[in-house]
This record gives C-alpha cells, structure tokens and sequence, in this order.
C-alpha cells in the first residue's frame, strides 16, 4: 500500500499551467467561438484581413508575378497587365467577397491600394 | 504621301481623338465586364466556366490592335448587341444587391420608433 502511494507519488506529472495565447486583434473579437454577432451588420472585416484575401487574390491570378504584389501595386503600370485583366481581377474580388460592384466603380478600380480601400469600407463586403 | 501621314498623325493625338478612344476603352471594359458575369450566369460550373471565359477572352483579343475609330465603334455596337440577346433570364445577383433575394427583406425600422417592452404588465402606481 506504501508502496503503491510511493510509486504513484514518484510518477506523478506536475500540473503546468499554460498561459493563453491570446493576441487581441484590433476591433476583431469574434475569433468564431468568442463572440457571436446576431446580426449581419455588426461584424466587419479588418483591415489585415481585407489585405491577406486581396493579395491573396491577385497573387493567385496566372499572369501575375506573385513576388511582385504588394499593398500598392499597380495593375498595368506595375504588373504589366492587359485592362481586360484588370476587368477579371475585379470579378475575382467581387467572387471572393461576395460584392456587387456598380459597373462605373468597378472600372475605377487600378490597383490593390484601390482594391483594398474599396472593400474596407464596403458595408456588406463578406 | 508625308504630309497626309503628318496630318494623321497629328489628328492622332488631338483630345477629341483621344477622349473617344477612352470612352470606347471604357464601353469595352463594360462590355467585357458584363459578358464575363454572363458567361458565369450562363456555364454555372467552374470547368465549363474556365473554358468559355477563355473563350471569350481570345474573341476581344482578337480585335485588340482595331484602329480605326469607326470600325471600333460598330464592332462596340455589335458586342453589346449579342450581349443584349445572350443575357441570361435569372442571373445570379448577389443577395443583398437589388434584385437577390436578401434586399430590403429586413429593412432598419425608422428612426425615433421604439418599441417598449412592458410584457402587459400593469402600471397601476
């Protein structure tokens, strides 16, 4: 019986507590499972967000040089492509959020910083 | 044979030529644009999508380098012509936009209304 006490004392595994890797992220509390929105118009994307799918987007389109995408990139003048091209990356972007961009605001659209001002401060981009 | 090269040239580059030249740009952006959905609504699969996208994407290139303005336009003309027969009769709108199923089905309540929830119970004070 001491035996046994011994033995389970001598194996036993000490309790470490784990801090929490917690970053809040700015504005963002929803996580999925820390905070749920009942409505459709309290949560919004946040600005890193909006980026990584953006550039995520262009970098996936096949003329493009992925390297060479950053935040303010041209899509003619920088990336050499077609206005047509501009046309599909713009489609892709309103696939990719779930938008529906007027036809005159959409051919506006140049460029990732332009993309990405666009879609931050588009109510109903998902 | 120069000095009628020199005139074109010069009228190349004249506002007017130019401001023409964006405004057809712009209707051929359009109309790419709008034939691009099109061609979604209308191959709902992504493969056959991909391969009528490309399709349509060899047909502009193929009057790329046009560059006489009136042949641009009646070419401009005749693209949104077919464009106007092909539409699809039940495109797929996003469903907040007007037209998809989500618009103004839940409209913000006006402002200054408010509903006070009393649950009957009696204010006898």
């Amino acid at each position: 019986m001491a035996m046994r006490a011994a033995i389970l004392r001598h194996i036993r595994i000490p309790v470490r507590s784990y801090a929490l890797e917690f970053k809040p992220r700015e504005l963002n509390l929803s996580g999925g499972s820390l905070m749920r929105f009942m409505s459709s118009h309290d949560e919004h994307l946040t600005k890193e967000e909006v980026v990584e799918r953006v550039l995520s987007v262009v970098k996936s389109f096949p003329k493009v040089d992925p390297s060479a995408v950053t935040t303010d990139v041209h899509f003619q003048k920088d990336l050499g492509l077609d206005s047509l091209d501009n046309v599909e990356i713009v489609m892709a972007l309103e696939e990719e959020f779930k938008l529906e961009i007027p036809d005159l605001e959409a051919d506006k659209i140049d460029s990732t910083g332009l993309a990405i001002e666009y879609i931050y401060n588009h109510p109903m981009a998902g | 044979m120069s000095a009628a090269a020199a005139a074109a040239a010069a009228a190349a580059t004249t506002a007017a030529y130019l401001a023409r030249r964006a405004a057809q740009k712009q209707r051929v952006r359009i109309l790419y644009r709008r034939a691009l959905k099109d061609t979604l609504n209308w191959a709902v699969h992504r493969h056959l999508f991909y391969q009528d996208a490309s399709d349509l994407r060899e047909r502009f290139d193929a009057n790329k380098n046009v560059e006489d303005l009136d042949t641009i336009d009646k070419m401009i003309a005749e693209g949104e012509a077919s464009y106007n027969k092909w539409r699809h009769p039940d495109p797929y709108i996003v469903p907040w936009a007007p037209g998809g199923s989500k618009f103004t089905r839940n409209p913000t309540p006006p402002e200054g209304i408010e509903i006070i929830y009393d649950y009957g119970r009696e204010d006898n004070a």
